[in-house]
């Protein structure tokens, strides 16, 4: 008569549920939402992300309450100004807002899921638009901090069709300090209606010189002692 | 219909006013108690006996639910083999029957594929690329019924459902989440979706009774990872990195769960889709979200001793 090799699972079970009792009291068994996003991963690292950044937010009241939006912002090389915006309009909003432009590769591209990334490809920006969602696109990066790069229309494209308002959000930080500021502008209407691709390309362009706009009107970083600003100024 | 989900959609079937007759075949007989179905215990192999059965029924709807996933019922190979034999001869027979007015065929979230870059949400308008064995097959299904709908002017609906998981359904994915050690990737812990088997049961009716014509995903909301379901569960999650996953899955198939690729992808890559079409021309909304749907699984009657039910009724 054969025998049955039977795996040892009440003592597995017994191991499972002590391994797994303090992880669950730690860290809720369900924290994902449809695109992955993880509000309570984001508040656990949001000491972290104070570390580096102290943000100021204002003009968040244009945004709208329930519906979606299209943000867009600018962006310093190397300054994750869509990750810290994203963050701070968020705690601010207390609406998840989706930066665009997470790499596809783990481990940086599961993480960055995580804390609210998504693709950047137009078919992502659009399935969340469509769902009501705010989603922020970053401009091209600049060397200067305070020059707004050209904005991708192929981006853009996706609030033309889900007919969703784009509103420009400057941001400005310091590469050494703490110090960043978000500040949200009013809607952007285009200045013709276009049955076209002319549509998102012309709202493109007026969404950088709005943000180019703002960002003249921040002036430069002054903190009193001159190198330091020199600095900051890129 | 001998299988959980075909079971499950026949009896729903059997309770609808616009169903008449119906008859089911498959290589299983039934799971449950049909009344009104006719029922015929058939290969797929065997085409020749199922055009003749299809066809003296001449029905109005043919709902194709014939789809092997690989490791579910059998290894990769006959799975594909079953799933492209009966796909031939089912949608091969509906075409012959000059009553037909729809087919509703099974298909997965599979069809889209988890390259590098793809859509983070794929909706339905999204472009099929599967990059796994059982994505490849439910892609075919998918084509042989297009054609075939273009082909003879009938409604091909396309229902593409999230990894099913049910008390009694077959699920590779089922079968590893419930294993008392369970794998995960450690640095790739991506999100996932699936879909209750009565929920993607009544998704059928549904489709049926309206004729779709077009492919659906049907998709429960919310979403959750592997290391979350496998907490939900009380297992004990095994962190992977990546090489030793191929030992972890050699490993897993000894102890009687195997892990197709198409698992693998998904606990690496993820798997979501946008349900939200499903809604808007079916009305249909799932009943149990992602999570729920994972504590059901969790919650099933683990295997019950013959001599301790005696031991209880004595």
């Amino acid at each position: 008569m054969a025998q049955l090799i039977e795996f040892p699972v009440k003592a597995a079970t017994r191991a499972g549920h002590a391994l797994a009792e303090p992880l669950r009291a730690a860290w809720p068994t369900h924290s994902v939402d449809d695109y992955g996003r993880d509000p309570y991963l984001i508040s656990a690292l949001a000491p972290f992300t104070k570390l580096r950044w102290s943000v100021t937010v204002g003009g968040t009241h244009h945004l709208p309450a329930k519906t979606g939006a299209l943000l867009v912002c600018n962006s310093r090389r190397y300054s994750l100004s869509a990750v810290y915006a994203a963050l701070a309009l968020s705690e601010e909003t207390e609406r998840p807002v989706r930066f665009v432009g997470r790499p596809d590769i783990a481990p940086i591209g599961p993480f960055m899921r995580r804390i609210g990334g998504l693709l950047a490809k137009p078919s992502d920006v659009l399935s969340a638009l469509s769902h009501n969602e705010l989603v922020l696109v970053a401009a091209e990066g600049t060397s200067h901090p305070r020059n707004a790069g050209k904005v991708p229309h192929e981006l853009i494209g996706p609030a033309v069709v889900a007919g969703v308002q784009v509103f420009p959000v400057a941001t400005m930080s310091s590469t050494i300090g703490r110090a960043a500021r978000v500040e949200v502008g009013p809607a952007v209407r285009a200045r013709r209606k276009r049955r076209g691709p002319l549509a998102e390309v012309e709202l493109a362009d007026q969404v950088q010189h709005h943000l180019q706009r703002m960002l003249d009107g921040f002036g430069g970083v002054q903190t009193g002692v001159a190198p330091i600003d020199w600095l900051a100024e890129g | 219909m001998g299988g959980e989900l075909g079971s499950l959609v026949a009896a729903k079937l059997e309770a609808e006013p616009w169903v008449g007759a119906l008859v089911g075949i498959d290589v299983d007989p039934p799971r449950r108690r049909l009344r009104k179905a006719e029922f015929h215990l058939l290969q797929p192999s065997q085409r020749e006996r199922i055009v003749d059965v299809v066809t003296k029924f001449n029905p109005h709807v043919v709902i194709n639910l014939s789809v092997w996933e690989p490791d579910a019922r059998a290894g990769l190979a006959h799975a594909r083999q079953f799933t492209a034999d009966a796909a031939t001869a089912i949608i091969g027979a509906a075409a012959e029957c000059p009553a037909l007015e729809g087919m509703v065929v099974r298909s997965g979230i599979e069809v889209y594929g988890r390259e590098r870059n793809s859509d983070t949400r794929p909706t339905e308008s999204t472009h099929m690329h599967p990059t796994s064995e059982y994505g490849l097959m439910l892609a075919n299904v998918e084509r042989k019924a297009r054609e075939v709908g273009k082909r003879v002017g009938i409604a091909v609906g396309k229902l593409r459902l999230a990894p099913v998981l049910g008390k009694h359904v077959p699920s590779p994915l089922g079968r590893l989440l419930r294993q008392p050690v369970v794998p995960f990737s450690l640095f790739a812990d991506s999100p996932f979706a699936v879909i209750e088997d009565g929920d993607a049961a009544r998704a059928f009716v549904l489709a049926a009774a309206s004729r779709l014509d077009e492919p659906l995903n049907i998709v429960a909301p919310g979403a959750i990872t592997t290391l979350q379901a496998i907490m939900r569960g009380r297992r004990v999650p095994l962190p992977m990195i990546g090489p030793e996953w191929y030992v972890a899955s050699k490993l897993s198939h000894v102890l009687g769960a195997p892990i197709p690729d198409h698992v693998v992808e998904l606990m690496h890559r993820g798997r979501l889709a946008d349900g939200a079409k499903a809604l808007e021309v079916l009305g249909f909304s799932p009943a149990l979200s992602t999570p729920e749907v994972i504590d059901h699984l969790y919650a099933w009657e683990s295997v019950v001793r013959i001599g301790s039910i005696q031991a209880a009724v004595a």
